[in-house]
């Protein structure tokens, strides 16, 4: 079951090589379904790389440039590769969204990612295909870095990926889940948990040593609680971002999160330990009878030893994430240029399924990537309106401070993710705090921690800002992978301009080759109107409003029943009175 | 409202009744006119007023078993029946209300026709009564029990009759309605059966009663039509749980608690369900309101009231028709109508006949 282990335990070659700076890593994606069984449940299709599965992990050092070069021979969808957390500073071209920042590689096509990687830490890939990374295609990617702060407190790395797990493919999931049949817009549950693709994970350990531990959750869904057994965690790093080292007994890792601790293996080698990761049942409407939210692995200090099943807790409490500091000790941003606040609210739209909302408005994708819109309209880019009415676009000046304040309307649990830029998190309230109310809201941290994605918790509130320094189309939206594809996205159209100075021709040829394959237009406003920008007939739009009361329809049937039953009185009376 | 008091089964309390006081008027006034109690030298005295007692005393014996079925028949939904009812409710309120329904329709019409119904007992009671005095010489011992009781066995079947159609009826009707709203509309409708058949009996203002029951047989149809258009759309909800599962349920009456693509109109308010909206309630049981309508129920409704409507015109046509052809021969011809009908004890096929073929009632 350990197998997949040896591909994530890197040589320690690759941290010493500090001298070699500025690399070119690349590699060669071959995108295709293969099968996997990695719960020893069932055996299903899986998207994989280069016929493998699990797929493997990105590894580059700080400072290197990275390409990809990915083939599509999926034969039946679309894909793309986003790489989770990275900034593409200057390379905005190359996040890999689909209907954002480029088209979908369709299938037979070829498509390459070039970028250089300027910040370490511990991220990972995965398709930007509506929904479709759960199906398998996504991976660890790590950035090493020669000047890691906590290089010396720990003696060997180990990456930890945790996941939920589905039985089914997300096409027919994605259809069940938005359709008029799930008017509550309860979301699939998971059949499994997994830590690095596989569960019973053996991971062996040297007494006395300390290990980092670069955990992500790369699940479509489920938040997980992690915790070590008779072991400390001191958390070092998350979402790419070094902390100062603080001690925590268990995390909690949404959907998309990372963090990285550091634990020291005990002295002795007389037993060995569970850990554990297991899923938040809160975030499901149901739980199914049969289900195990829990993943074991072990740290083995002897082979011979049995594993010992995991010990019952009493409660879930883990590390609340908003105490860490960032090690660069970097300051609140406290003069806020530009404040943008995001309602969050779910509802159901006319075909009868339930949408997400930001502000009243559901995400439906433009018909020209957003960034390409930026680059072909000129001087209108910095007009929101041109980029759509259901693409939630703001538009953001450059080198401002700007501020998100998210209120959730919903009694579930979002995780939030920004692409493009790690966020300081300046507020964020218990469950059911309501909206945002600065009067009422705590003095913010002086150096507040940062990252880029962030729980929210049930009707409650937070407040994130970050500095507009990276020019590019990013998206914020909630990374539960239904969320996604029931709209709860914005995007976010920051310094439109100099995107242009940045990338007028420097998008390469194969961008637009996917595009012409799958029949996308590049040109124009969300539309796809070149002309007049203003017009945004012929858009893509969510379904409509159900109306509140009556409509015509309903006008007309009730008027025609009320006659009906007047008319029907009249005959009895008629009857009853006539002489016999 | 709908809490406390239930209208249909108070209309259906009501019908049955006012059914069974008739007969017993009849009866009552059948011993008057035979055995006057004004003739005070002979024994005939005596004899009516153990006939009279008789006749109370089967009434009394009627309702009293009534009352057992009736307990017996809450009991055991209440206790067996309960789960069962519960896992497939809006079937169960879906098939009940439609047969409830079509069974009223089919009985409101003779409530117009009260008088005519007296005739018929009054038939009936008198070919018994003969046939007593034609069998006199068999000495059978069976016979002679029954010669004694006659005044008292036709209440009592009678009474029962009605009783346990009641009780069925309600049960039919009432599924869905909280217990506390029975007993108060059970009440007011056995006392205005009861009143109305005393106001038959003492023959008093045709017009005002006739105004009265005519109204009263409006109000039971508008109840019909009401029971007939929420069954198809308990049958129509039952599918739509079935397809959303617990979504549907979780939803109360905001959007996934009804079916968007037969959504004729749908408020999110206003719903019979919702407890405190009392005026809703008494809408939905009067009239079949509900704050979502789907074409089901719209159509169902509108078709149920063309239906009572070409009913009416056919009934009221034929009455003409046959009204100015052999007048005479009614009592004979309707008595053996409904009479075999009797034989083969199915009272609710009778009243169906009544409208289905009102030729032969009328003829």
């Amino acid at each position: 079951m350990a197998l997949s282990l040896s591909n994530f335990l890197l040589p320690l070659a690759l941290l010493l090589s500090s001298t070699a700076r500025c690399a070119t890593v690349t590699y060669d994606f071959d995108v295709g379904w293969t099968y996997a069984n990695p719960d020893g449940q069932r055996t299903r299709p899986v998207m994989g790389i280069n016929g493998q599965w699990p797929i493997p992990p990105i590894v580059a050092t700080k400072g290197d440039q990275v390409i990809v070069n990915v083939k599509n021979s999926l034969g039946n969808e679309s894909t793309s590769l986003h790489f989770h957390g990275l900034y593409m500073n200057g390379t905005s071209h190359m996040d890999g969204v689909i209907a954002v920042t480029q088209c979908g590689i369709p299938p037979g096509s070829s498509f390459t990612y070039n970028f250089t990687v300027d910040q370490p830490g511990t991220y990972w890939y995965h398709t930007h295909e509506r929904g479709q990374y759960p199906d398998g295609l996504r991976g660890p990617l790590i950035i090493h870095d020669p000047e890691d702060p906590h290089q010396d407190l720990y003696d060997e790395e180990i990456v930890l990926t945790l996941s939920d797990w589905y039985h089914d493919l997300m096409h027919g999931l994605l259809a069940s889940f938005m359709s008029v049949a799930n008017p509550s817009g309860a979301e699939p549950v998971p059949q499994a948990a997994l830590f690095n693709d596989t569960q019973d994970l053996a991971v062996r350990v040297e007494p006395g040593k300390t290990y980092l531990f670069r955990m992500v959750n790369m699940g479509a869904f489920a938040a997980q609680y992690v915790w070590f057994e008779e072991h400390t965690m001191r958390i070092v790093e998350v979402d790419g971002v070094y902390t100062e080292p603080m001690e925590a007994d268990m995390i909690y890792l949404t959907a998309a999160q990372r963090c990285s601790v550091l634990v020291t293996a005990k002295n002795d080698t007389s037993a060995n330990f569970a850990f554990v990761g297991s899923m938040d049942q809160d975030l499901f409407d149901a739980v199914p009878d049969g289900l195990n939210p829990n993943v074991t692995g072990w740290l083995v200090y002897d082979d011979s030893k049995e594993k010992p099943a995991p010990k019952l807790i009493d409660a879930f409490e883990p590390f609340d994430d908003f105490e860490l500091v960032p090690y660069d000790q970097e300051e609140l941003l406290d003069r806020v240029d530009h404040s943008i606040t995001l309602d969050l609210k779910m509802d159901n739209l006319a075909d009868g399924a339930n949408y997400a909302f930001f502000n009243d408005i559901t995400y439906v994708h433009p018909k020209v990537p957003t960034l390409y819109t930026v680059l072909s309209t000129g001087p209108n880019a910095t007009n929101p309106i041109i980029y759509g009415e259901n693409t939630n676009a703001f538009v953001l000046a450059q080198n401002q401070v700007i501020e998100i304040i998210l209120n959730n309307d919903d009694p579930g649990k979002h995780p939030f993710h920004l692409h493009g830029h790690a966020f300081q998190v300046i507020t964020r309230s218990p469950d059911d705090a309501g909206f945002y109310d600065p009067a009422n809201t705590p003095e913010p941290p002086s150096t507040p921690m940062r990252r880029d994605t962030i729980l929210v918790r049930p009707n409650g509130h937070t407040v994130l800002r970050f500095r507009s320094d990276n020019p590019g189309v990013w998206l914020f939206h909630c990374h539960i992978e239904w969320h996604v594809a029931s709209g709860l996205v914005a995007t976010i159209v920051e310094s439109p301009l100099a995107v242009q100075a940045q990338l007028m021709d420097s998008i390469p040829s194969d961008h637009w080759d996917v595009c012409a394959a799958a029949g996308v237009p590049t040109q124009g406003n969300a539309a796809g109107n070149v002309g007049d920008l203003a017009d945004l007939r012929g858009a893509n739009v969510a379904p409509g409003r159900i109306p509140d009361g009556f409509t015509a329809r309903g006008i007309v049937a009730l008027v025609f029943s009320c006659i009906s039953a007047l008319v029907g009185l009249a005959v009895i009376g008629w009857y009853g009175f006539k002489p016999v | 409202m709908p809490n406390v008091f239930a209208l249909p089964v108070f209309f259906i309390c009501f019908r049955e009744c006012l059914e069974t006081s008739i007969i017993v008027s009849v009866l009552l006034a059948f011993l008057k006119q035979t055995l006057g109690p004004e003739d005070k030298n002979n024994n005939n005295a005596s004899v009516h007023k153990r006939l009279v007692r008789q006749i109370w005393c089967g009434v009394g014996a009627g309702v009293a078993v009534c009352v057992i079925i009736c307990v017996g028949v809450i009991a055991s939904f209440y206790t067996a029946g309960r789960n069962a009812f519960e896992a497939a409710e809006h079937i169960w309120e879906g098939v009940f209300g439609i047969l409830a329904s079509l069974i009223i329709t089919l009985m409101g019409a003779a409530l117009l026709r009260v008088n005519k119904m007296q005739d018929k007992w009054r038939v009936k009671i008198s070919k018994v009564l003969e046939r007593r005095d034609a069998k006199l010489p068999i000495q059978g011992r069976l016979k002679r029990w029954s010669e004694k009781y006659a005044m008292f066995i036709l209440p009592f079947v009678t009474v029962l009759r009605e009783g346990i159609e009641a009780v069925l009826f309600i049960a039919g009707v009432g599924l869905g309605l909280p217990a506390t709203s029975f007993p108060l509309a059970v009440l007011c409708g056995l006392g205005a059966g009861a009143l109305v058949g005393y106001l038959i009996y003492k023959g008093g203002n045709r017009t005002s009663l006739q105004i009265f029951l005519v109204v009263s047989t409006g109000f039971l149809y508008l109840v019909a039509a009401g029971l007939f258009s929420k069954g198809v759309w308990n049958l129509e909800m039952h599918a739509w749980v079935q397809l959303a599962g617990e979504g549907a349920a979780e939803a109360g009456s905001g959007p996934g608690s009804y079916d968007i693509r037969k959504s004729v109109w749908h408020v999110n308010c206003c719903s019979p369900l919702d407890n405190g909206s009392g005026g809703w309630g008494i809408f939905n049981s009067l009239f079949g309101w509900q704050n979502s309508a789907t074409y089901g129920s719209v159509i169902s409704y509108n078709l149920y009231w063309l239906a009572v409507i070409v009913g009416f015109l056919f009934l009221g046509w034929k009455e003409r028709k046959g009204g100015s052809g052999a007048q005479p021969s009614t009592e004979e011809s309707d008595d053996t109508s409904s009479g075999h009908v009797e034989v083969a004890g199915k009272k609710t096929s009778d009243e169906g006949i009544m409208i289905g073929t009102a030729v032969r009632e009328v003829k």
